[in-house]
């Protein structure tokens, strides 16, 4: 049995018994998720809310944004609290005031520290207590929470209306006016959040732990992180260590076993490959994904910018048009979509190009998916404006506004046709490679791997339809992960592994077989922290213990192939040089060198600090979050983005010379501005929120009390040097593409001219 | 914020300061013929010193609650300030002869002292606002 034969039969094995874990997880975490209870009530028999109250209250949070306006269990926008935890925050200092005033006829804050012990004590034995009545579906309360759930739900219908007596907690949040103009609506809202309040400070039955793992950190109500997360931190950083060790005693093995000897080509192997007319169809991809990319920016700018003023951008009162609900879900979506349309266009630009196949109507399929992007685009982000503004109705908020699931808004309907659109994709991309992926050549298995990580991309995202309008908020998160943590942690890193090893198989610089095994390899490990490291997302979100321990476990292995991708990064950089015409690449493949950086740096170090459940327990939804989530997400997948269309451009149009200096200032503007937000803002925002969140409480640390000190607003403020200088890499980029079309100039026209900047030109010719 | 507007003030006019003197030491250097005014640390540190200056420009504004295009002399400072941008490049980098970059490059310089009274007076006239009241 070949090598190759093994581990893709390894690679089986593994996927069957990792799904089938990950499956088992999900039906704990449907087994132990907090009850829905059908009523409320208060001793004296009184309703406080109902169970169509608490589902209502839900679709009203889902229209106005959901996730990104505030967070719920920690999942969701930074600017506005976690609602959840405020809320509890809230309903525990309501009660504990009144009971002072009743025994000691002062304020709880005047109390002293003897007082105010005491009667904690007493609110935690009173508020983690499980009345929930699984046999009648009833949570009964005593009369003192429900004086307090009053005041606090008064609150939050003062909040989300256009009350002036919460005008400057409106504008802390970044909230609009009016957020919910409906009164029944704010009401339903206000129970919605009890609910998931109250499955944070509830014991599970015959446990001391709440639902939510005693998440989120509320020293009133003695909610401090269980045992178990402790014991799993510290075996998750032992597989980490484990993992590591084992695969550097692979490396040692392996090294200079499978060398070969391998010629590398006098000539570039893809410069004179014709662009077929579907090939040269894709260049609108990458039209429109520098447009999206640089809206994308932009509403990233207002979003950031709404931090300070409110709900004023530069004197301008935007947020009655783009309020910050609205522009951080276009600019979060937006992330995934422009950085999909690069895979999209480099998908099916590169498919004819290895079978050098063209089959018919490929051409039309091209034409019409791409319209079918832009519909989707458009549709889905007017449906989504609609809904926050209260334009469409609740009862067709979930089909066609905006569900408020963070990376997954879109209204039904919309995900359905780009789930049809990714389908239409695979079609055409798999038709032209079909005569490779039924053939004998070499290629077969690196192609066969490529397509199958784009199968996976295409078919995962039906994750996304798994859940409905009413399914319980802990399994839709289940879901939500398999959609966002399987295509970024899993396929996606497939993906990029084997799109870089095949192009430079292509180019003739590695060796077919070592590549192919090598890629294999690559994805094995990749897939064994992946798929259960998809439970790290839910170690709060209402799941049993098991789903923490599988959850830190193997999302600790998920970082060991990043510790070692400086092997990769180097031989990348070395093949760059590797020729003379091999200069002609040098900026793709210096993107793909950025990936590896970046994939070590943000997905790797700034994902391990928030992932440990001890670390997560305090720091999530804190700005190490969005630390991670921006250089992750562009680090690694925007940079990839870009390197597979300047990849593809310069095959599409062979014969012309680059503006080499655009490209290099495009790249070190997008890097060093990149690094700047990160190390600038989010890095000493976050921390100091984690000082805060472990001194006083996670609410504290959410709070605009603490959001709004001058320190912090300073720390927002110095986002501005970096952003422009990314801002200035971007445009960079659209100078450079369009350049090529409005501007564009032969290679051999250059030189004749002697211009000096085209070292690609000078390289081919030996000069 | 506000309790930080002197020292964001002091910045934003330090950093003025040194972005034209930069720019009216690097025109010397290079229509004089040196290297060093278009050497990569030189270009470097006016990037750095223009991000400042920007980055406390917008915080200002938020400050003092006055904007481009809602308040007259704001306006004519950022327009001038894109004049005076367009000037740089092209007394630098522009395809006119030397000659006609110094004129640029003096006229960038007269640009931005007119900036400069601008900002002082808060009109869009800046020094001439006394003649015409």
């Amino acid at each position: 049995m070949t090598s190759t034969k093994r581990l893709w039969i390894l690679l089986g094995i593994l996927l069957v018994v990792s799904f089938g874990i990950l499956l088992w997880a999900g039906t704990q975490i449907s087994q132990a998720a907090p009850p829905m209870p059908e009523r409320v009530v208060a001793e004296d028999g009184s309703a406080i809310y109902t169970r169509s109250d608490i589902e209502k209250g839900r679709q009203v949070w889902q229209s106005i944004g959901g996730m990104q306006l505030g967070s719920i269990w920690g999942h969701g926008g930074y600017v506005a609290p976690d609602w959840s935890a405020d809320w509890l925050h809230r309903e525990a200092m309501a009660v504990l005031d009144a009971w002072s005033r009743r025994d000691f006829g002062t304020s709880y804050d005047k109390a002293n520290a003897e007082q105010q012990a005491a009667l904690q004590g007493r609110l935690r034995a009173r508020m983690r207590t499980n009345t929930y009545d699984a046999a009648t579906g009833t949570i009964t309360l005593d009369a003192d929470r429900a004086a307090a759930i009053a005041a606090v739900a008064a609150h939050y219908e003062s909040l989300f209306g256009d009350d002036p007596a919460t005008m400057d907690l409106r504008d802390a949040y970044a909230m609009k006016n009016g957020t919910v103009p409906d009164a029944a609506n704010r009401q339903a809202l206000s129970a919605f959040f009890w609910w998931t309040a109250w499955a944070t400070v509830t014991q599970r039955p015959d446990s001391e732990i709440t639902y939510t793992n005693n998440w989120p950190n509320e020293p009133l109500v003695g909610n401090a992180p269980p045992p178990s997360t402790f014991l799993w931190s510290a075996f998750s950083v032992t597989f980490l260590l484990a993992g590591i060790g084992l695969l550097g005693w692979h490396h040692a093995v392996t090294h200079g076993r499978t060398e070969e000897t391998h010629r590398l080509p006098e000539f570039d192997p893809m410069r004179h490959i014709k662009a077929t007319p579907s090939m040269l169809a894709t260049a609108k991809y990458f039209w429109v994904l520098l447009a999206l990319f640089v809206v994308q920016i932009l509403l990233g700018a207002i979003t950031a910018h709404y931090q300070v003023e409110g709900q004023f951008v530069y004197g301008y009162e935007m947020a009655n048009v783009l309020p910050y609900s609205i522009t951080r879900t276009w600019h979060t979506e937006l992330a995934v979509l422009w950085i999909a349309v690069a895979w999209l266009g480099t998908g099916l630009y590169i498919a004819p190009a290895v079978s050098d196949y063209e089959p018919r109507f490929q051409r039309l399929g091209v034409n019409v998916l791409w319209v079918c992007l832009l519909i989707i685009v458009v549709g889905s982000f007017a449906g989504q404006w609609l809904a926050v503004m209260q334009k469409l109705g609740l009862d067709k908020n979930f089909w066609w506004g905006h569900q408020g699931w963070e990376y997954a808004d879109m209204g039904r309907f919309w995900q359905w046709f780009l789930f049809i659109g990714l389908m239409l994709w695979l079609f055409l991309v798999g038709r032209a490679l079909w005569p490779t992926l039924r053939g004998n050549s070499e290629m077969r298995s690196i192609v066969g791997l490529l397509f199958l990580s784009t199968v996976a991309i295409g078919l995962f995202f039906a994750a996304a339809l798994m859940w409905g309008e009413r399914t319980h908020i802990s399994l839709v998160e289940y879901w939500r992960w398999w959609l966002v943590h399987l295509w970024v942690e899993g396929f996606f890193e497939v993906f990029a592994t084997a799109v870089i090893a095949f192009l430079f198989t292509r180019l003739g610089l590695l060796p077919v077989k070592s590549a192919t095994v090598a890629v294999l390899f690559a994805t094995i490990v990749f897939m064994a922290g992946g798929v259960l490291g998809t439970l790290h997302h839910l170690y709060f979100a209402g799941s049993p213990v098991p789903v923490l321990a599988l959850g830190a476990s193997f999302s600790a292995l998920e970082v060991v192939p990043l510790a070692y991708i400086g092997f990769e990064a180097y031989h990348h950089y070395q093949l760059s040089a590797a020729t003379p015409w091999m200069r002609r690449y040098k900026w793709p493949v210096m993107f793909f060198v950025a990936v590896a950086f970046w994939n070590l740096v943000g997905a790797g170090l700034f994902g391990f600090l928030i992932n440990p459940p001890l670390s997560l327990y305090y720091m999530q939804g804190l700005n190490l979050t969005p630390l991670h989530g921006h250089t992750a997400l562009f680090g690694v997948y925007g940079m990839l983005g870009i390197g597979l269309v300047l990849f593809c451009l310069r095959g599409m149009k062979p014969e012309l010379a680059w503006h080499e200096g655009i490209l290099k200032t495009s790249f070190w503007c997008l890097n060093i501005g990149l690094a700047m937000m990160a190390l600038l803002t989010l890095l000493p925002l976050g921390t100091a929120q984690l000082f805060a969140s472990l001194a006083h409480g996670y609410a504290y640390a959410r709070s605009a009390e603490f959001m709004q000190q001058p320190f912090v607003d300073l720390l927002i403020w110095l986002r501005v040097p970096g952003d422009t200088i990314f801002s200035i890499g971007a445009l960079a980029l659209v100078v450079f593409v369009a350049g090529l079309w409005l501007f564009p100039r032969r290679e051999d026209e250059v030189r004749e001219r002697g211009d000096g900047e085209a070292p690609a030109a000078a390289a081919r010719h030996g000069r | 914020m506000f309790e930080f507007y002197p020292e964001i003030r002091t910045v934003h006019i330090a950093a003025v300061l040194a972005s034209v003197s930069l720019f009216a030491l690097r025109g010397i250097g290079v229509f004089s013929g040196a290297r060093w005014p278009m050497a990569a640390p030189v270009k470097l540190l006016s990037y750095t010193i223009d991000t400042v200056l920007l980055t406390a420009a917008l915080m200002l504004m938020t400050i003092v609650q006055q904007y481009p295009f809602a308040d007259a002399w704001l306006t004519v400072k950022v327009l001038l300030l894109i004049v005076y941008i367009v000037m740089g490049i092209l007394a630098f980098r522009g395809p006119f002869s030397e000659r006609t970059r110094i004129v640029i490059w003096a006229g960038a310089l007269l640009v931005v002292g007119y900036i400069f009274f601008v900002a002082r007076a808060h009109d869009p006239l800046g020094i001439f606002a006394q003649f015409v009241s």
